[in-house]
Formats: C-alpha cells, structure tokens, sequence
C-alpha cells in the first residue's frame, strides 16, 4: 500500500480531507437552528447566537418553523396610545414594543423614528412628569415593563429580561454546508430589468437591490437573495430568489416602482418613504386595518385605514394646501373642505378622503390614509383590502424604488419534490460509475483496474462539491448537469492515461509516456475551458452555473485528480502486465 | 479487421472524407432550409424565445392534455411532455410548454382541464418574456462563436502548424453542425442549457481529435497507420466511456433540462466518430504524406 503514497496521491488525499471539511456532511442533524440574530438586540447579548438548535421559547417547544413562529406572537405587547410632551411639542401615537426614542441622561432626545424632535428635552410621558432619568426609566417600565424570556438552545437555558421583539431567523438544520439552488429547494425567482430612458448605473442597481430587500423584510420574508446579473448586451438585471413564497402580492411589491403621492388638488402634499413620513401604524388595530364592508353591484368592497405620521415639512405643505379652501357642510352634518385629499400609488388613484374641516390650515402630522380591496365575497374583498393595505403599508415606510421595474422572467418552483430531485440526481451518479466500469471491463478485461478509475471519479465529485461548499456556490440543475459533464470528461482522460501506460515499448519510457498522455490532457482541458468561459455573462448568468461546475470540474481533474492517478497506474504495474 | 482498416486508410484516405463531407454538407443544407422556412437556423423552445412552462407533479396521466389545450386557446403552439420514473415507468408529471400565453391564463386553464388545484405543492412555472428570450439566444450565438474562436486558437497554440490545426478546428466544426441538424430534422427545440451543451460538446469531440493528432503527428510515415489505429482504440473506448456517463443521465434523469443536454452530448458523440476518424484522419493522412514526400 505506502508504494502508493507518492507526492501527488498525497496532494489529492488531502485536498479530499479539507473537501469533506468543507462539506462537513451530517445526515443525522435535525431540528430548528437560528440562521441570523441582530447582535445588537438583547437575545445575542445574553448568548443567543447564530448556529445554536432551538429546544423551547417559553414554553413552546420547537420542532418545526411554525412553532418558532407561533411564539413570536407572544413577544409583541398590545398598542397603546400615549402622549409625549417634550420642550418643542405635544406628540401622541401609538406604542408596542418600545417607545419610539431614546434620551440621555439630560433626558435630551437623542434618536428617534417617531415624530419627536431631536435635541428637545423630554417633559412628561402620558402626563407623567418626568424630571429625571431615573424617573423616565419608571415610566418606561410602567409603560412597557420588561418581561422574562426563557430561551432553551442546544448550548444551554438563556433567560433575560427584555422588551424585545424575539428578533431572529431560524432554519431547519443543513445537513450538508452545501448550498442547492431553486431547482432542488423550490421557492420564486424574478428576473427584472429597470425600465428607464437613461443609462443605468451600478450606483442605481446598488440602490435598487437596497429598497428591494428593505422592502421584502419590511413586507416580513426574510429567506431572500437578491443580487445583480448583467449581459454581454450591457443590460442590467436584479435577479431575486425567495424561499417558498408564490403569492402574487410579493411579485408586485418587487416590480412596483411604488411612487406614492398625497395630493390636495393639484398639490402634492408628501410622499412615501422615511423623510416625509417617519411613522406608519402597521400590525396595530387600533390605528390600522380594515374597517368596514359594503355590497356592490358586482360584488363586496372593503375599505382600509392606517394612520401615519407626517414630517413637518408635510404637516405645514398640508396646513398651506388647505388654508384657501372652502368649508362645505355634507349630508350627514358633518363639515368637509371643498378637496379631497387624494392618494396615488404609480399615477393610479388609490382612494379619495373628504378632509374634516377643523383640520383647514392646520399643520397636523397625524394623517389617515385609505384604500380598498374587492372581492366576489365579502371574505375575499377582506382578504384583498388586506393584502392592499400590507402592500401600501410597506412602500410607504421603503419609499419608491428609483426607476419602473419589468419582470422579464419569473420562475416559481415547488419545494415538495427537492428530496426526489436530488435522490433522481444520486441515482444518475451511481450509475453513471457502474456504466463506466462496465465499459472499461469490457475494454480491458481486468477488474483491479477499475478501483483506481472509481476512486479518481468518486474524489472528482468530492473535490467539486467541496468547492462548491466552500465558496457557498449555489448548485442548480445546470450546475449538476456540469458535475456529469466533468465526470465524462475525467473519465476521458483516464482513459488516455491507462493507454500510453499499457503502450510500453524499448524506446519510450513511463516519463515520456506520461507527457505525451498529459500534453493531450491539457490540450482538451484548454479547450474544454476556453469553449465555456463565453457561458459566464450569457443569458443574464443563469447558465452560469453549468460553466462553473464544468471548469472547476475539469480544473481539478487535470491538477488534482489525473496526476494521482497517473501514479498509481504507474505504481500498479499494469504496463509489465501487458508485455 | 485491423488490415481491413489499413487498406482503407493507406489507400482510400481521400474517400475518407468524403462521407463526413457529404453529412457536413447535409448538415447546412438543413440548417440553411430551416432559416428560409422559419427565419431562424434552429426550433427554439420556450426559453429562447419567450413564453411559459408548466409542469404539474401527478401520477395521474392526461393523454389528451395537448388537445384540450388547443380548443381552450386556438392558434397556439403547446408542446407537451410527460415525466415519468426511469425504475418503475410511473408517471411524475407532464410538462406543458407554450408561447404568448402568461402564468396566470395558463394555470387557470390547466386547473380547468386537469380537475387538480394546483398549488406550489404540485405545480412549478417558469415564465420568461419573449424580448428576454431573444436576447439571450443572441447571446448564446455570441457564446458559440467566442467558444469556437477560443478553442481554435488553443489548438492552434497547441499543434503550431496550420493544416493539422486546420483539420482538427474543421472537425469539431462539423461535428457541432451536423449534431445540431440532424436533432433539429427531428424536431428537437432548443434550450438555453440546450446551446451549453453544444458548446460542451466542442470540449468533448476535440480530445479525439487532439489524440489522434499528436499520434499521428510524431510518426513517420510508415508508423501512420499505426498512429490512426492506436488513438482510434483509446478514442473509441473514450467515447464508449463518456456515452455510457451521458446515456444513463439521458434514460434515468427526471430533468428535462439535463436529458436535452445529454441528448446532445450523445448525438455529438457519434458524430464525433465520423469527424474524427473520417474527416480528420483522412485529411492528415494527406497532409503527411505529401509532406513527407512519401512514394505510394
């Protein structure tokens, strides 16, 4: 056996071990493991990290991914309303989690996503006085005390206090480090091109892949791949992956540029996005969602609202824009200006409100914005107004995205059949090996010659993967179809080396041999190479993969795999055999 | 068997290629008739020209899905094809491929005709909008004559000497051709991974090519057939080996994408035989004989 042992073998042994290491196969990994956690937020504080298996939160114990989400329903508190004074102003909304701002210990205001000023000094919360940083954390706890979190992990029992949103995601266990594309996990892929007159820049594409995946995590998917892809032609493309999620909505919400326009007559009064509109009431009843159902002629309507807060500039546009108008009193005795304020999403009119007449030149910042959903019945037209409202919701708190997105290609692959893809995939592998060693049985008749052809083939596969595992390259069907296709050619150069080793005469010995069969290998790995190197940008890259696999294939074939076997062909003595 | 081949070679070398020039001719004369026929050299599927594809996972089999489809939508083109397990013959799925028709429409129709609800579960979609489609088959166009031009001057680099890198470059050439006329005369559409295929398969015919070359190339004149006969014994178990690899993914796949691409790499394959030890041989054995200023 150590006659083997040469340089070379050695080199292939360990590019194997770290291979495997790189794949770190564990077919007995099961459960629910934490797949990203913000480090930031009091969970990674007190040991939660990414990696660790969930074994209970509260006490819910955790086997499947609705369990991990039915108990983060637990983690939200109930919306309050409350009122915050501040040196600069009086602002009321609506609380959950936590207050919205932050002071220093001069109770100076010195972050804030809600409506209250930075840098104005806090006075009292729900007319709470509060004069000191230790009677704001009171109140604070009062408000929104913080409860006892009992996490158990396979790395031990975490329990803290915290007011936190549990925010993680979490992942069934890999039992491989290898990443396998949409054609095996099944999910959507869309393909989409910026539609614009000007040329489009990489700073745009940046920009756009940023709103994209704010938006799809506002809208709440979290397992999503966004990146860039480009052709030869110069077009630009953002190519997005989701996990599992088909619905029609999350296609809309990706290609809808989602310009949102307030207007009062003509006047645009804000728009969407965080400068003009720092708070958006979302999953809170009391400031949001559908109220109220009516028959229509063809079938049920439903009407959405959601309060949010506007920015000063907005606040006073809005006093300005409703200064001049006329008060004109309505059927039900109610009072309403002479416009209405008008919502468009893209130049299409979402809905109309009438504006109570109090608010006439007030530079009010708390505005409530509707829209319908209709359906053939009432449960459907809920189900629309919902969806509608969750979509609006979203876009206004991203803002638009820069330019009008078509989607040029959009695939949604079911994720039930992954397991028999992959098993159909093995299968093609197995028998691949046993068709190749029948058809060097044949040719050579001698079985000892077929374990070194089987190893070299199995260690190419190895090597491959462990690549692909390494560097997280994505393994779709072309990119498998790449394996089989380095296989065939591995094979091939086997072959080649087993007959200049079988063709031994007087005049030319094993060294010579062997050049002459490795000047033909590399002769058809150049070609090999230089015929897929065109497949790189072609198609928007998504026959990349095949190209990749291919080139990695054959790469590690002729510098890895083939000299390896070259020696032990030499060291088997097969060429004294013949004579 | 051997003498047979030797007679052939030393003497008839210039019919040699006669046959694989004939099959090259064929082989543009068809591709040619399908550009003046339908404006283009090959069928294109789906995913080069735009359009929608549908597959549905059931054991349940529905012959006359085709027909229904077309009173449902008349004047479109569907292409169906039905899976099914390569071990016990089951039926998985059947895969519905048609232009001009968008998701929505098409699973609605097929919701209709088949009584299944199709959900994510058992259904998969792949849309792919017609100018996309055409600019990614342009690009493929592209790719293939960046790939022919890259591996001609890797050969070129390689021999150093025009006429046998002519010879080997004109083989893979044909092969590439006839392969793509012959599939097409049987109504193959074309896929992107289709195209990726035909461009592996300059890959795969030119280790031949490049073995019979260097074999040749460093004998004298006698050992010639000797050359032609010992690569022809490696390249033909090489072939065998690389057509058993690509026959069992062919027959035993589930994919659709793998078994067109498989396909191609088998049909190249033979093709590649003709070219090889036809067209290329023939045109060495020539070359070096006169080179070498050889007496008959």
């Amino acid at each position: 056996m150590n006659k083997f042992l040469t340089l070379r073998v050695w080199i292939l042994l360990i590019a194997l071990v770290l291979a495997v290491i790189a794949i770190s196969p564990n077919p007995w990994a099961e459960g629910i493991e934490i797949v990203s956690i913000d480090p930031s937020s009091d969970a990674a504080q007190n040991g939660l990290s990414v990696g660790q298996i969930l074994v209970s939160i509260g006490d819910q114990e955790i086997t499947s991914l609705q369990d991990v989400s039915d108990t983060l329903v637990f983690f939200a508190y109930p919306a309050q309303d409350i009122v915050v004074k501040t040196t600069d102003e009086d602002v009321t909304y609506s609380v959950t989690n936590d207050l919205g701002f932050i002071v220093d210990e001069n109770l100076t205001v010195i972050a804030s996503k809600v409506n209250v000023t930075l840098g104005s000094t806090l006075l009292s919360i729900n007319g709470e006085e509060v004069t000191n940083y230790t009677l704001f954390k009171d109140v604070y706890d009062t408000l929104i005390p913080t409860r006892m979190i009992r996490i158990e992990t396979d790395e031990g029992l975490f329990a803290y206090l915290s007011r936190e949103v549990l925010d993680i995601t979490v992942g069934e266990v890999q039992k491989t480090h290898l990443v396998f594309g949409l054609d095996f996990t099944g999910g959507t892929r869309v393909l989409l091109q910026p539609v614009s007159t000007e040329e489009i820049t990489d700073d745009d594409i940046t920009m756009l892949i940023d709103v994209l995946g704010n938006r799809l995590n506002v809208y709440g998917l979290s397992d999503i791949q966004i990146r860039s892809a480009q052709d030869w032609a110069g077009n630009k493309f953002v190519l997005v992956e989701l996990a599992g999620v088909t619905q029609k909505e999350v296609q809309d919400l990706i290609s809808q540029q989602g310009k949102f326009e307030a207007k009062v007559g003509d006047t645009v009064v804000f728009e969407g996005g965080k400068e003009s509109i720092p708070y958006v009431c979302r999953n809170d009843g009391t400031c949001s969602g559908v109220r109220s159902c009516d028959a229509t002629a063809s079938g049920y309507q439903c009407t959405f609202q959601f309060s949010i807060t506007l920015s000063q500039d907005g606040a006073e546009t809005f006093a300005n824009a409703t200064q001049s108008l006329d008060v004109v009193p309505a059927e039900n005795g109610q009072k309403y200006l002479s416009k209405t304020i008008d919502f468009y999403l893209d130049g299409q009119l979402v809905d109309s409100l009438q504006i109570a007449s109090s608010l006439k030149g007030q530079a009010t910042t708390s505005i409530v914005i509707s829209g319908p959903g209709f359906g053939e019945t009432q449960s459907a037209a809920l189900e629309d107004a919902t969806i509608n409202m969750n979509k609006l919701q979203t876009i206004l708190i991203t803002g638009s995205l820069p330019f009008d997105l078509q989607i040029v290609k959009l695939d949604s692959i079911t994720s039930v059949l992954g397991e028999d893809f992959l098993r159909n995939v093995l299968l093609v592998a197995v028998l691949s090996f046993v068709a190749v060693s029948l058809v060097i049985f044949l040719r050579y008749r001698k079985i000892k010659i077929i374990f070194p052809i089987l190893f070299t083939l199995a260690s190419e596969v190895i090597l491959i993967l462990g690549f692909a595992a390494a560097v997280g390259w994505n393994l779709d069907m072309v990119a498998i179809a790449g394996i089989l296709a380095a296989i065939g050619t591995g094979v091939d150069d086997q072959i080649v080396i087993i007959d200049q080793a079988l063709s031994g005469t007087a005049t030319s010995n094993w060294q010579q041999r062997l050049k002459r069969a490795f000047f033909i290998i590399f002769a058809a790995y150049a070609t090999t190479v230089a015929a897929m190197i065109p497949l790189w940008n072609a198609g928007a890259g998504l026959i990349r993969g095949f190209a990749v696999t291919t080139i990695v294939g054959v790469t590690i074939g002729v510098f890895i795999t083939r000299p390896a076997f070259a020696t032990i062909i030499e060291k088997m003595g097969l060429q004294d055999e013949e004579k | 068997m051997k003498d047979k081949l030797k007679g052939l070679y030393s003497t008839h070398y210039k019919k040699l290629f006669f046959l694989p020039l004939v099959l090259l001719l064929l082989g543009i004369i068809i591709l040619a008739n399908n550009y003046l026929t339908n404006g283009d050299i090959i069928d294109k599927d789906v995913s080069l020209k735009g359009g929608t594809i549908a597959t549905i996972y059931t054991s349940q089999e529905f012959s006359t899905l085709q027909e229904q489809l077309a009173v449902q939508f008349p004047g479109k083109e569907f292409v169906v094809q039905y899976l099914t397990e390569f071990s016990t013959g089951v039926s998985l799925g059947v895969v519905v491929e048609v232009s001009d028709i968008e998701p929505d429409a098409l699973h609605a129709a097929l919701e209709e005709i088949t009584g299944l609800a199709l959900t994510p579960e058992n259904y998969s979609v792949e849309f792919i909008g017609g100018s996309l489609g055409e600019s990614f088959y342009q690009q493929m166009l592209v790719a293939i004559l960046l790939a022919f031009l890259f591996m001609a001057i890797v050969v070129f680099v390689t021999f150093r000497s025009p006429v046998p890198s002519f010879a080997v470059v004109f083989a893979a050439f044909a092969d590439m051709v006839c392969t793509v006329a012959f599939l097409s005369l049987f109504g193959m559409q074309f896929s992107t991974a289709g195209i990726a295929a035909v461009l592996l398969l300059v890959g795969y015919s030119i280790d031949t090519d490049i073995l019979l070359t260097t074999n040749m190339l460093r004998r004298n004149e006698a050992g010639l057939f000797e050359g032609v006969y010992r690569s022809m014994k490696t390249g033909l178990t090489m072939t065998a080996a690389a057509f058993a690899v690509m026959g069992v993914g062919y027959f035993v796949s589930s994919s659709l994408v793998i078994k067109q691409m498989f396909l191609i790499i088998i049909v190249g394959l033979c093709f590649d035989v003709i070219m090889t030890y036809g067209m290329n041989a023939g045109l060495l054995f020539w070359y070096l004989k006169k080179k070498r200023g050889s007496v008959e």
